[in-house]
């Protein structure tokens, strides 16, 4: 079993090493190749992310992209003023925390580890069923500080019910705990939200149906 | 392990199961599924033979000389239905690499 998986390495690195070289080769006969666009503007005033998505950007906020894999696949920051920790993100994640399928299962999950490696411990404040992309969804509002860390968050987040899985999109506001925060920026997080579009079935759309192909 | 129990309505229309493996003890690994609401079966393995079996658990001694335990590294396994290791991958599981290649075996295994 192990030579098997010794011999699979071997080929693993030389075929990772034949694509290298061949990447290589192709940026030698390139002499200035153009870099991929992320955002790519539309006539209709939004921007496509990637061909997977369309949405309004936000005007001055920095994007941020996670090329690791992770958390989040897309967001948006804005720096503010005043004293560390002052700034807002928003996002969106396709695999918030927890694992219920169904919408007010992973909002009791979501709540329990939401926000936890801040050291806060996250009040719901209002908790409301809405719908996003006219899919049904939960809308959750926290709040919490750290007085040790002197920090604080408030937060907005949408859980939303796609397909056979919950997708979301989170805004939070971190400031010090004698900072304001800015209501009109969960505007702007409410705007990229209504304005977003899926242009691709994603990875577990297109899943399912071969599992439905493979079932036929 | 959320993310292997948000996909296991897939790993089972797959036919695949997942065994999650740690060198704690049964009431540790009770509570740990509990806390993080898991739907699969933790497997406790104090002893390692099984970490060692997979290439998950390293040739040094038990105990480290900084006193530290010489635990399981994070590492995801796939064995087909003969038993053969199809996959291996350290770190923080890929679970679109993972359902891919189980996408692939079932379609193997179905001649597709």
């Amino acid at each position: 079993m192990e030579k098997k998986s010794a011999m699979r390495l071997s080929l693993g690195i030389g075929v990772t090493l034949f694509a290298l070289t061949g990447l290589l080769l192709g940026g030698c006969a390139t002499m200035a190749p153009e870099k991929p666009k992320i955002l790519t503007p539309t006539d209709r005033g939004t921007v496509l992310f990637q061909d997977k998505y369309e949405f309004k950007v936000p005007v001055g906020w920095l994007l941020m992209r996670n090329l690791e894999g992770g958390d989040f696949e897309l967001g948006f920051l804005k720096i503010e003023p005043g004293a560390f920790p002052s700034q807002t993100t928003f996002m969106y994640d396709e695999e918030p925390y927890g694992s219920s399928p169904n919408l007010e299962g992973r909002a009791d999950q979501y709540c329990t580890r939401f926000l936890f490696n801040s050291g806060m411990v996250p009040e719901v404040t209002k908790r409301e069923k809405t719908q996003v992309m006219g899919l049904d969804a939960l809308a959750l509002y926290f709040g919490g500080e750290n007085p040790v860390q002197k920090e604080k968050a408030k937060s907005k987040v949408y859980l939303v019910k796609k397909g056979n899985r919950i997708i979301s999109f989170v805004c939070t506001e971190w400031r010090p705990l004698d900072g304001q925060f800015d209501m009109r920026n969960f505007e702007v997080f409410d705007n990229f939200v209504q304005s977003f579009k899926f242009l691709k079935k994603t990875f577990y759309e297109n899943l399912d149906e071969e599992i439905q192909k493979l079932r036929g | 392990m959320d993310s292997h129990n948000r996909d296991l309505y897939l790993y089972e229309a797959l036919n695949a199961r997942v065994l999650g493996v740690s060198m704690d003890d049964v009431i540790t690994n009770k509570l740990f599924a509990k806390a993080f609401w898991l739907n699969f079966p933790l497997l406790s393995n104090p002893l390692a033979w099984m970490g060692k079996q997979y290439g998950a658990y390293s040739d040094k001694a038990p105990f480290l000389p900084d006193g530290s335990v010489n635990n399981f590294g994070r590492r995801t396994v796939v064995v087909d239905k003969k038993g053969i290791v199809r996959y291996i991958k350290d770190g923080s599981p890929d679970n679109k690499e993972i359902l891919t290649l189980l996408l692939k075996l079932e379609k193997e295994f179905r001649g597709k």
